[in-house]
């Protein structure tokens, strides 16, 4: 029996291909949209993870001070422990070509005068090239670079290199070439490697390393020996598997991988919306169908499984057509990721070829099919619960009678308002799955009250749609308060992809308010010096010698030092901000929330206290006066927090301390950026150029005022949403593509309407203006639903998820305006959506239609 | 207004033919002409042609061969628009299955064909009760479709297609779904819609009796016309009202 219903599926699909295709697409998008995102993510930590572990070499333990490095003394502590075979001193610095391109280059300065076991991929003997040995260790120009990079560039032995340094821009010369193999190949081949002790001095890590490469002796297990190492190491340093670092740098950029998952799990939602959507017209379109098969003796079971069987079938198609698409989607992504790692996280890795994760393929392929049989499961039992004699009767029975029910309007309200006041007034230590679950409540309240809302919607559209359309427009506004239900599920659509638009857009822009007012508040200077475009570095610091010559000049009124580094907080990388208090102070008097602003700047200025950003607060339930433990490379301190501001630098937190506190327990007096409020009277303009003279120009400087800055900051906060404007171009356009959908099916599934309308002499033209309109109606509609559905979920976001992610509390501001510029966009998109089903409309064959059944 | 010289249809060595697969010929060299305010049963089985030929008449199909004129003027040459909007205003239509649109109520399912001309809403309305209360149904004017019998539902296919006051009604088995004692009801309807405005009116059927309200009828078989008789002593009765 199962063959006979399939081939009656099969006919079905023959004559609404259109609608199949669309399905198909629906299903497919989801489907993209979830495996892009594993793939990217997946990429991302592979090759956040892969460059870590091919820097490390052979090594199986990694000695590490954080940003700053740590004492170069600690080598001897290494080497002096029993167990350690091999050990190697590393610097490592992201170095910038001094060639127009400015490309940038991972400079690992390593003991030259050392055989380099640990690194033999790079350096054996088949693969490297060097003229000299001696001439490489002794004179401290050598720059050995990767085959890959050499070529590139046309370098052979002898040639200049030249990068810019804290020094200014250093020749380098080539004098050795090895092989794009195990560290050599990170980054795309864009290595070198100099001595160590001569790195020391050109990047500005006197006496400082950045890591020692351990291996063991075969006697003695890793984990032991990383016990006997860490027992002789200040609580600042950390020793670990390079696996094992790679999984951190995982936690770092989680939130980023949070947000991507919001998204696929809206994608779904989309998705399922399309699917059901489908499926509802369907058992509508097939009434009569059903009824006579059902008069026949096909069973309740038979109708639903033929329903179900179609969905799994299209829910199979669908997705594998969806991981190929997301294959390509992913290709596009995996750039901005990257980029989003390094700028925002400091988290550098080199693009490996993208991943096909069959793994992944699978969990996508089953993902969708169950979306679409779980989307489909409504319809179907519909289709078989449906009275066979009501089914074999008129057209004019078929109107939906159950619209819009009391009890379905009650739930629908009881569950937006327990969403609602649960994300008001839970408490946020129930946990993000929990907190997930109210916005499912707010979506699944609003679905259920959509009928009545498109009612209203209707109904208020229909005095405009009268004076602007006359009798297609009312006619049209008609047939959507007639018939809430056939058009719900568009709506429904359009509601979800653009709730989702609305509210990433409101968090952004939230986001941006409340970092705008922080600058104003925590960062109130008129020149900010900084030494690079991200937000953490590992290289390119201002030398303490090249800040003072810019503090000196005469313009600047006060300074403030900063530097910018990160800690290990209760497992977290923190960020760590070493101010000169007094200054920072004096610059940025309203800076504080909470604390006494007097006796937070002594106790800071003094060394006696630390500032933390309320996220860190929040995150690490710390009051005023608790104490914070902070590990640096020479040991651990503890100091009472004596003030609180609102700082969203980083999403795991923020600890300000004194640079002299800084200085004393990292040994580092570089800078990152310099705070200057200058006398008044200067010409920011001039000033810029003559901080820029001060530098010497050959450093890599930034200057900015402070609009200059804000704006900057903004365009990073752009930046790390660039893949969530990707992801509201995607909604957009799986929206329009429910909306088309439905278009086609409003179209297939009113044909006997159309060509009544016809026949009693509506002309082609009002014909095609009526379903333009309807689709104008609903787009309105959605429009307004995904803005009020939006504007919830943006409150949820900025209540909930910035506070549980992060830990920040942003003040929710909606984006009127951009719901206001969506409409004209969105009359737009709909018309050109309905466009080929309206043009099907009017050509309706009439005499068929009429007679059609 | 039998004096008008003009014919109200003429079909002229019309040929229908539908080639899907095999050629199959629907209508075969029809010639009828149908004067003003004639009452014309177009009998035959089922599959003689006498949708197809309703079709062509209206203007909602064009013939393979011959021509179709409409007060004169040949359907083939004008514009769909043009046809459409005879249609609205001149041709009333009324179907074996009522074909009212589900969504909208009896009145609104009335006014639409004003609607579509332009008129406003409240007119429109105002005009389509008094036509509901013509056709005696006044009760039922707000309902919507699925809430009426079936000869409710074709009472407001009847108003709907009187609302401009049309010169001529088509009627395809209007009475096909009807049940007999409701079918006659629907059919002195139309007998009090003649006798008040004068329509021409073509009823397809195939029930004898309800072919007796009409004083000519023409019987097709296999597409051909076979038969055409005029009962003229029905023909007085009509003349003299
Ligand atoms: N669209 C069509 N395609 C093919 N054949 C058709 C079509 N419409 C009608 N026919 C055929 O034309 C003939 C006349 O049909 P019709 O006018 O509907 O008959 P009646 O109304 O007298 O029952 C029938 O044989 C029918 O099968
Ligand atoms: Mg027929």
């Amino acid at each position: 029996m199962t063959g006979v219903l399939t081939q009656i599926t099969s006919r079905q699909w023959r004559i609404h291909y259109t609608r199949l295709i669309l399905t198909i697409v629906g299903i497919a998008l989801g489907v993209a949209v979830f495996f892009a995102i594993q793939t990217t993510n997946v990429t991302l930590v592979n090759a956040l993870g892969g460059t870590i572990e091919k820097l490390a070499g052979r090594a199986t333990l990694q000695v590490t001070g954080g940003d700053t490095g740590f004492s170069e003394d600690y080598l001897k502590t290494v080497r002096a422990t029993p167990g350690v075979a091999l050990s190697e001193p590393v610097t490592e610095t992201m170095a910038t070509l001094a060639m127009p391109e400015g490309e940038k280059i991972v400079v690992l300065g390593l003991d030259t005068t050392s055989d380099l076991k640990l690194y033999s991929d790079m350096f054996d003997e088949k693969g490297l090239e060097v003229k000299n040995p001696l001439a490489f260790t002794s004179k401290a120009d050598s720059i050995a670079v990767s085959r890959k990079f050499a070529d590139r560039y046309g370098l052979k032995d002898g040639d200049k290199l030249p990068l810019r340094t804290q020094a200014g821009t250093q020749e380098f010369t080539v004098r050795a070439i090895f092989r794009s193999a195990g560290a050599g190949d990170v980054f795309d081949g864009n290595v070198a490697v100099v001595d160590v002790y001569a790195s020391q001095e050109l990047f500005g890590k006197k006496g400082r390393f950045d890591r020692i490469d351990v291996m063991n002796s075969p006697n003695v297990t890793v984990d032991d020996l990383k016990q006997r190492i860490r027992a002789e190491m200040p609580a600042g340093i950390t020793v670990e598997r390079p696996e094992r670092r790679s999984e951190g740098l995982e936690n770092t950029v989680s939130s980023m991988h949070l947000g991507l998952t919001v998204m696929s799990f809206l994608a779904f939602t989309v998705c399922a919306f399309l699917v059901f959507n489908s499926f509802a017209i369907s058992v509508n379109q097939r009434w009569k169908e059903i009824g006579v098969l059902r008069a026949i003796g096909v069973t309740r079971g038979g109708i639903q499984r033929m329903f179900l069987t179609e969905a799994a079938i299209v829910g199979v198609v669908g997705s594998i057509v969806g991981v190929g698409i997301g294959f390509m989607l992913a290709e596009a992504a995996i750039g901005v990721v990257l980029n989003v790692s390094l700028t925002v996280y400091g988290a550098a890795a080199s693009p490996g070829a993208l991943e096909f994760n069959y793994g992944f393929a699978v969990e996508a392929i089953v993902a969708g099919v169950v979306v679409s049989l779980l989307a489909a499961w409504l319809p179907s039992r519909a289709g078989a619960r449906l009275d066979p004699i009501a089914a074999l009767h008129d057209i004019e029975t078929r109107t939906s009678k159950d619209v819009a029910n009391l009890p379905r309007l009650a739930a629908g309200v009881v569950l937006l308002a327990a969403g609602l006041l649960l994300t008001t007034f839970s408490t946020p230590t129930v946990g993000l799955n929990i907190q997930l679950f109210y916005t499912l409540l707010i979506q699944a309240g609003m679905i259920l009250l959509l009928p009545k809302f498109i009612e209203w919607g209707s109904r208020a559209l229909r005095p405009l749609m009268n004076y602007f359309f006359g009798v297609e427009g009312l006619i049209a506004v008609e047939t959507l308060i007639k018939a809430p239900r056939r058009t719900a599920s568009t709506v429904g659509a359009l509601m979800i992809g653009l709730a989702f638009v609305y509210s990433t857009g409101a968090y952004i822009i939230s986001q941006k308010a409340a970092i705008d007012g922080e600058l104003d508040r925590s960062l109130d200077v008129d020149i900010l010096v900084t030494s690079s475009q991200q937000l953490q570095t590992t290289s390119n610091h201002f030398s303490a010698v090249t800040a003072a010559s810019v503090m000196s000049l005469p313009e600047v009124a006060i300074a403030d030092t900063l530097r910018i580094s990160s800690v290990n907080y209760g497992g977290e990388k923190v960020s760590l901000l070493a101010h000169d208090m007094k200054s920072y102070f004096a610059m940025s008097p309203n800076l504080l929330e909470e604390g006494d602003r007097q006796a937070a700047e002594s106790k800071t200025a003094e060394g006696k206290g630390v500032l933390i950003s309320k996220n860190l607060a929040y995150r690490g339930n710390l009051r005023m006066g608790d104490t914070v433990k902070i590990n640096s490379p020479t040991g651990t301190l503890e100091l009472p927090v004596v003030g609180m501001l609102s700082y969203s630098r980083s999403e795991k937190g923020t600890i300000f301390i004194d640079k002299g506190v800084f200085q004393k327990y990292w040994n580092d007096t570089d800078v990152d950026d310099i705070l200057i409020d200058l006398r008044p009277g200067t010409d920011p303009v001039q000033f810029k150029q003559r901080v820029q003279a001060a530098i010497g120009g050959e450093q890599d400087a930034f200057i900015y005022t402070h609009d200059e800055f804000k704006k900057w900051v903004d365009g990073l906060i752009d930046q790390f949403f660039a893949l969530f404007y990707l992801q509201m171009v995607i909604a957009i356009f799986v929206a329009a593509l429910g909306l088309v959908n439905t278009m086609v099916i409003s179209v297939d599934e009113r044909r006997r309407e159309l060509g009544i309308f016809r026949a009693i002499g509506g002309l082609r033209r009002q014909v095609m203006k009526m379903v333009l309109l309807e689709a104008v109606a609903i787009s309105l509609i959605g429009l307004a639903a995904g803005a009020i559905t939006g504007l919830f979920n943006a409150y949820f976001l900025v209540h909930t998820a910035a506070r549980v992610v992060a830990g920040f509390s942003v003040e929710l501001i909606f984006p009127y305006t951009m719901v206001l510029t969506a409409v004209p966009f969105v009359i737009v998109v709909a018309v050109g959506a309905a466009f080929l089903p309206a043009m099907k409309a009017a050509r309706t064959n009439v005499v068929e239609a009429v007679g059609y059944e | 207004m039998e004096n008008n010289p003009i014919p109200v249809i003429e079909v002229k060595g019309v040929r229908k033919s539908y080639a899907n697969g095999a050629e199959v010929c629907a209508l075969d060299d029809v010639d009828l002409t149908i004067g003003h305010g004639q009452r014309v049963a177009i009998m035959g089985q089922s599959g003689s042609g006498k949708s197809t030929l309703l079709n062509l008449i209206c203007g909602l199909d064009v013939p393979t061969k011959g021509q179709v004129l409409f007060e004169g003027r040949d359907l083939a040459t004008m514009s769909d628009d043009d046809r459409t909007r005879i249609r609205r205003v001149k041709m009333g239509m009324i179907f074996q299955t009522f074909n009212l649109l589900p969504t909208l109520t009896g009145v609104e399912n009335v006014a639409l064909p004003l609607r579509l001309n332009g008129v406003a809403l409240r007119e429109a309305n105002e005009k389509a009760l008094a036509m509901i209360e013509k056709v005696g149904i006044t009760k039922r004017a707000h309902h919507r479709p699925d809430e009426m019998s079936g000869g409710e539902r074709q009472r407001i296919a009847i108003a709907r297609a009187l609302i401009f006051d049309p010169p001529v009604l088509l009627a395809d088995e209007p009475t096909g779904n009807l049940d007999s004692h409701t079918g006659e009801d629907i059919l002195s309807l139309l007998e009090s819609v003649h006798s008040e405005f004068g329509t021409t009116i073509l009823l397809v059927t195939h029930n004898e009796h309800a072919a007796e309200h009409c004083e000519r009828r023409v019987t097709l078989l296999d597409g051909k016309i076979v038969a055409d008789e005029t009962d003229t002593s029905r023909t007085a009765n009509v003349s003299s009202v």
